[in-house]
């Protein structure tokens, strides 16, 4: 019998007890043990951020963590982003604005525009779409060409920055 | 009391995709989060050969691994031929041919297990010498790729219209020029995935990612030596095609093959460097192009050469001189016209379909030397492209009709917005200033088919449309979503015509077994060919359900609209009656009736004759892109400022769509000229990561401007043309035009790297 | 295949791990998966979690001395204000690393050990002559041995630390004044990029001379690398267009690319000459 480690850990907000071999992948350990299937493999080395989760505040390419180190910590992913009842003010912009074709590469988009647009809270400089643009650097989509892409986060954070 | 209803159109307006939120929110499960109960994964080896004889394949050690189901090789089925020339066969026997053939397959119950079961394989090969180069392979005593074709020679296309010798009398400058260009790939978000699984009467039940899910039964059914008739196909939601999926490709008839050995659903999954070195690329072609002007600038002839490197095996990437040779021919008026391909195998990896089909190289081609022209004769490139370009009612010498042709107006436009004369003689002025930024701006324009393409003998599709007693649409298309937004398309037709919301329509496209025939989901047809079929079913079930409350109203069916769930008087907007409230009148009556319409729609097009004459696209369209660069003198990185794009769209149906359509063909075109190519020597791919293979990324994207011009094509759904294709094709050459116009030096072989352009300067 | 897995809490339980037997030691995780996964390099049977050392993480600063954790992240040096004061080198290099979700990920000692020649925090940290404290358990105690970066890395992927050994911590003095530094990168793509050549230029210029120049070059060598030579030529001269261009020749001497799929040898020298340029240029001032 291979090795396996129980972790503990909070998941979208709830508490999670999951065994996993210790050369799994936080994104494998999501999809394969715990169903959440919004992150999505589709480069496996953190060169397209298909797979952005975001561990303890900040987001990381979850192909390339190790399941074992999410012991303890704090993970949201897409499917923690919005509620049952509605989409998240960013999900939203991105429908409105026609971000989304094929919408493979969304949910990681999605969660490092959210990301970067609540690091910026608080500071005096506005992103700008130059900003916006190297922000989202580590996500590659093929569809949008990122024009609607930025539309929408420039747009959530004009209204989060004025609200 | 009466409720009036003022008449709202959504035609044109900004429309979010109908399955956006669920993409949103990670609740789309596309094919690649799919597990069936019992399910295996399958894993295929691939050879690490170019060409060798296969001597032996021990698969002893890998059967005998605990969780494997299955290993087959080609010794364990019968020869299945199958591709676009029958010359492919699922698992590869008695000799391999290029690096991505298949050598054997595994399934079982987990992907590492299958994984580990591979390295258990073992194949003892004899080397065979391979040939790399189409020129090489053409030589005579060339080693052989395919037994059935000993001089190497595939596909060949030619076309001849004039005489050249005469044309090139009276031509008072001739150029020739070469032009080589790259193999690149599509880089679909989602790698490639299939499941299979048969049912104890050996039907198929395949998941599948295709783009042409009716006919993808009929090429699929030789490689399993099954009928047609008994494959089903379902489509989940993919992560993207771009062209990647026009074809069956071995994983999914060996996933098949897995399956049935099995007696279980089998899913195959590529990780993404099986992606980059086992997809099809689109098609690299070595051009050989000479063309003739007078002083006055009237364009006299193009001569046209060009190589195709086959690969080991034939997809649709040879067939591609098709569309090339309308561009070569059809685009500005070219008098006298000659166009030779020869597709040649190789030890290579074999190329498919891809955004634009053969349109791309052909007008990069063709864009660049318009302006070589242009500056021999001392034309600016606007004068000389308006000179040059037709008029409507123009005939091409291969047959495309140019009814309602806008090249001159989208010129126009596209000088105008861009101030491009001006900024032009401006760069040209700073070229030999010591600065380390160079400015240039650069004008491309091209033609392609905007109602289809009539390369079947059918070029159709087929809708069922039915109203339930709530007045809820289902939409049944055989029009297939790869993302492309027809599902928001389609959507609006039916809101437009039958007065009731987007939450009250559904669209069903995903299911051989249910959906009506379509070709798929490529040609830039979809918007007009399923639109088409689904308007005529719309105003079907419109005048059927008018037809029924004129009966038992004073005033007539002509005389009534419908519009936010209401059948109304049409001048004043007055109601009549509560649209489902007359449905289940219709329905639940002595003599009932349900609206189910049905719908066939077939473009007037033409097929080729077998000169390649007639008009195979029902209406065509054209563009004039126009880009702005700065290059970097010093490290040779060329930065692509601002891309202003004027295209006949016929007419704007859903403006986010059209706008997300053009917005990322440019990005894809962008990648082409700037930074993409798959590397391959020696017929190995060197480059099979995102980390070494560069497509576009946010930073990169310039700013964009786009300018829709409407035609309102007679023919198409609301005056609507095809469009998705051009934005993919033309910005390359505009941009290597630009990057001219900065520095006075041309590529004749993009992509224009930072090195390549260094070089260029430097060495 | 991994047999034991740990997750030690101080830099005394991990040596005394490493101290058991070879083991796969894993910070961010960012450059161990793709080696893994494309079979670059093997699991061992002890995987080491160092993760919950917190006396590895953080950046401090006593006296003149910086010391930054072996688990700093890139981003918390990116976001650093002390560093952006007192080395903004080293925040520039932060902000040309990867991409926004490595560097939440990616720690200093992980890019360090990885030893990759594009490595790209070398660079400015072998401007700052930094060093390197490496830990190991001997005779029943933690032992810190402390090395110049410099002598670090030993070849793409290699270095001079032992398979017992934890790198805990980078060491180095701030600057003295008027240290100017610079450091330049360049790819196709602007961030996720392994870098065809970057590199770092230091002096403290002063009425047109530079003195205590450095340069250092990533993805050229083996190695990141000191341009020893070139430092020479540009030492206590004053700096003009015909030292500009002894020192561009000098450092193109200097360096020894490779041919690859990313870019060639001869680009890659040309880069340098470039980029040395683009460096003077900056560190002096105009």
């Amino acid at each position: 019998m291979s090795l396996e480690i129980e972790v503990g850990f909070t998941l979208n907000g709830r508490t999670v007890q999951v065994k996993v071999p210790p050369g799994m992948t936080t994104l494998a350990m999501l999809r394969e043990k715990l169903d959440m299937t919004g992150g999505k493999l589709a480069c496996g080395e953190g060169e397209c951020g298909a797979c952005t989760v975001k561990i303890d505040g900040r987001t990381i390419n979850s192909c390339l963590m190790f399941a074992v180190d999410c012991d303890g910590r704090d993970i949201q992913t897409i499917e923690g982003l919005g509620s049952v009842a509605g989409l998240e003010i960013m999900q939203q912009a991105f429908v409105e604005h026609g971000a989304i074709q094929c919408g493979y590469c969304m949910p990681g988009m999605i969660m490092q525009a959210r990301y970067l647009v609540d690091q910026n809270a608080g500071n005096d400089q506005k992103l700008s779409r130059e900003d916006i643009a190297r922000g989202l650097e580590g996500n590659v989509c093929r569809c949008s060409g990122y024009t609607k892409v930025v539309d929408a986060v420039a747009a959530v954070a004009l209204e989060e920055a004025s609200a | 009391m009466s409720t009036v209803i003022e008449k709202k159109t959504v035609i044109g307006k900004r429309i979010p995709k109908p399955d956006a939120p669920d993409k949103a929110t990670g609740r789309t499960i596309y094919i690649n989060d799919m597990v069936l109960p019992r399910m295996l994964f399958g894993k295929i080896l691939h050879t690490d050969r170019v060409h060798a004889k296969i001597i032996s394949i021990d698969t002893s050690a890998a059967k005998a691994l605990p969780g494997v189901h299955t290993v087959l090789t080609g010794d364990d089925i019968p020869v299945l031929r199958f591709g676009t020339t029958r010359d492919n066969v699922p698992l590869k026997a008695g000799k391999v041919r290029c690096i991505r053939d298949e050598v054997a397959a595994v399934a079982a119950e987990s992907e590492a297990i299958a994984a580990e079961a591979l390295g258990l394989i073992k194949v003892e090969y004899e080397d065979l010498p391979p040939v790399f180069s189409p020129t090489e392979a053409l030589r005579e005593g060339a080693p052989v790729v395919q037994e059935d074709h000993p001089d190497n020679r595939s596909l060949a296309y030619e076309f001849s219209h004039g005489d050249i010798a005469a044309a090139e009398a009276e031509s008072d400058v001739v150029l020739e020029h070469q032009f080589d260009l790259p193999y690149v790939t599509h880089c679909c978000m989602g790698p490639g995935c299939v499941i299979a699984d048969f049912d104890t009467a050996g039907k198929l039940t395949i998941y599948s990612q295709t783009q042409y899910p009716y006919n993808y039964k009929m090429d699929l059914a030789p490689a399993l030596g099954i009928h047609p008739g008994d494959i089903r196909v379902i489509q989940p939601p993919v992560g993207g095609a771009f062209g990647s999926k026009l074809d069956v490709y071995p994983f999914e008839p060996i996933c098949a093959l897995l399956a049935r050995a099995a007696g279980r659903p089998v899913k195959l999954t590529f990780s993404r460097e099986e992606e980059f070195i086992n997809s099809p690329t689109r098609q690299p072609v070595e051009f050989k192009i000479r063309s003739g002007v007078k002083k006055d600038g009237t364009l006299t002839f193009r001569s046209v050469d060009c190589l195709l490197n086959n690969g080991a095996y034939t997809s649709w990437g040879p067939t591609t001189p098709v569309i090339q040779m309308r561009t070569f021919t059809g685009h500005f008026r070219v008098p006298v016209v000659e166009y030779k391909s020869q597709s040649v195998y190789t030890n290579s990896v074999y190329a498919g379909s891809f955004r634009g089909y053969g349109n791309v190289q052909a007008t990069y081609v063709t864009a660049s030397v318009m302006d070589m022209l242009a500056e021999e004769v001392g034309m600016d490139p606007i004068a000389f492209r308006l000179k040059n370009a037709q008029h409507s009612g123009e005939i091409t010498p291969q047959g495309s009709i140019l009814d309602d042709c806008r090249l001159g107006e989208c010129i126009e436009i596209a000088a105008e917005k861009t101030d491009f004369l001006r900024k032009h003689e401006a760069n040209i002025g700073n070229r030999d200033q010591s600065a380390r930024f160079k400015y240039g701006i650069g004008i491309a324009t091209s033609i392609h088919n905007a109602g289809g393409a009539k390369i079947h003998k059918s070029d159709g599709c087929g809708t069922i449309l039915k109203l339930d007693d709530y007045a809820r649409a289902t939409l049944i298309t055989g029009a297939s979503e790869i993302g492309q937004g027809i599902d928001a398309v389609l959507t609006q037709i039916v809101m437009e015509e039958l007065g009731i919301p987007m939450s009250d329509i559904t669209i069903v496209n995903n299911d051989t077994a249910l959906g009506p025939w379509d070709v798929g989901v490529h040609a830039s047809r979809t918007t007009f060919i399923a639109g088409n079929s689904a308007l005529r079913a719309a105003r079907a079930a419109r005048k059927q359900v008018l037809d029924a409350a004129a009966k038992q109203s004073n005033v007539t069916a002509e005389e009534m609209d419908l519009r936010s769930g209401y059948v109304v008087q049409a001048d004043n907007g007055v109601a009549i009656i509560k649209l489902d409230k007359l449905l289940r009148q219709m329905h639940f009556t002595d003599e009932p009736e349900l609206v189910m319409v049905t719908e066939y729609y077939e473009p007037p097009s033409e097929l080729e004759d077998k000169n390649h004459v007639g008009n195979l696209s029902a209406t065509w369209a054209h563009g004039a892109y126009v880009a702005e660069v700065r290059v970097d003198t010093e490290t040779g990185e060329v930065k692509v400022l601002k891309m202003t794009a004027v295209q006949d769209v016929g007419r704007v149906i859903n403006q986010l769509g059209i706008e997300g359509q053009m917005e990322g063909g440019i990005s894809v075109s962008l990648g082409y000229a700037l930074s993409e190519e798959l590397q391959i020597r020696d017929g190995k791919v060197l480059n099979p990561s995102f980390r070494d293979y560069k497509v576009p990324t946010a930073p990169e994207t310039p700013e964009i401007e786009l300018h829709f011009v409407e035609s309102n094509c007679k023919e198409g759904p609301m005056g609507a043309k095809g469009i998705a294709e051009l934005p993919a094709i033309i910005p390359a050459p505009a941009i290597a035009n630009a990057v001219y116009n900065a520095i006075g030096i041309r590529f004749f072989a993009p992509p224009m790297t930072p090195e390549k352009v260094a070089r260029a300067l430097h060495q | 295949m991994i047999e034991n897995y740990k997750v030690p809490s101080s830099i005394a339980e991990a040596a005394q791990i490493l101290h058991q037997g070879e083991a796969t030691i894993v910070a961010g995780g960012t450059d161990l998966t793709p080696q893994t996964e494309a079979g670059a390099r093997e699991f061992a049977v002890t995987l080491i979690n160092i993760q919950r050392i917190e006396e590895m993480r953080g950046i401090s600063r006593s006296d003149d001395r910086y010391r930054i954790g072996g688990l700093t992240t890139v981003t918390e040096i990116l976001e650093s204000e002390s560093l952006a004061i007192d080395v903004p080198v080293l925040v520039e290099a932060a902000d040309h690393f990867a991409s926004p979700q490595i560097r939440n990920a990616a720690t200093i000692a992980g890019n360090l050990c990885n030893a990759s020649p594009a490595g790209d925090m070398c660079i400015p940290l072998l401007l700052l002559d930094a060093e390197v404290e490496l830990a190991s358990w001997v005779d029943g105690s933690v032992s810190v041995r402390t090395l110049a970066l410099a002598d670090f890395f030993t070849g793409p992927g290699k270095t001079v630390m032992r398979t017992d050994e934890l790198l805990t911590a980078v060491v180095f003095n701030q600057p003295v004044a008027g240290f100017a530094a610079t450091f330049q990168k360049s790819g196709p793509r602007p961030a996720l990029e392994i870098s065809t050549v970057s590199m770092g230029v230091a002096a403290v210029p002063e009425a047109g001379v530079l003195t205590v120049v450095r340069v250092a070059i990533g993805a050229v060598a083996p190695v990141p690398l000191r341009a020893t030579d070139t430092e020479a030529v540009l030492e206590g001269q004053a700096l003009d267009e015909s030292l500009i261009d002894k020192a561009a020749e000098s450092v193109q001497q200097e360096v020894s690319p490779i041919d690859d799929v990313r870019a060639s040898a001869w680009y890659r020298k040309h880069l340098t000459g470039v980029y040395l340029r683009r460096a003077l240029s900056h560190v002096a001032g105009n």
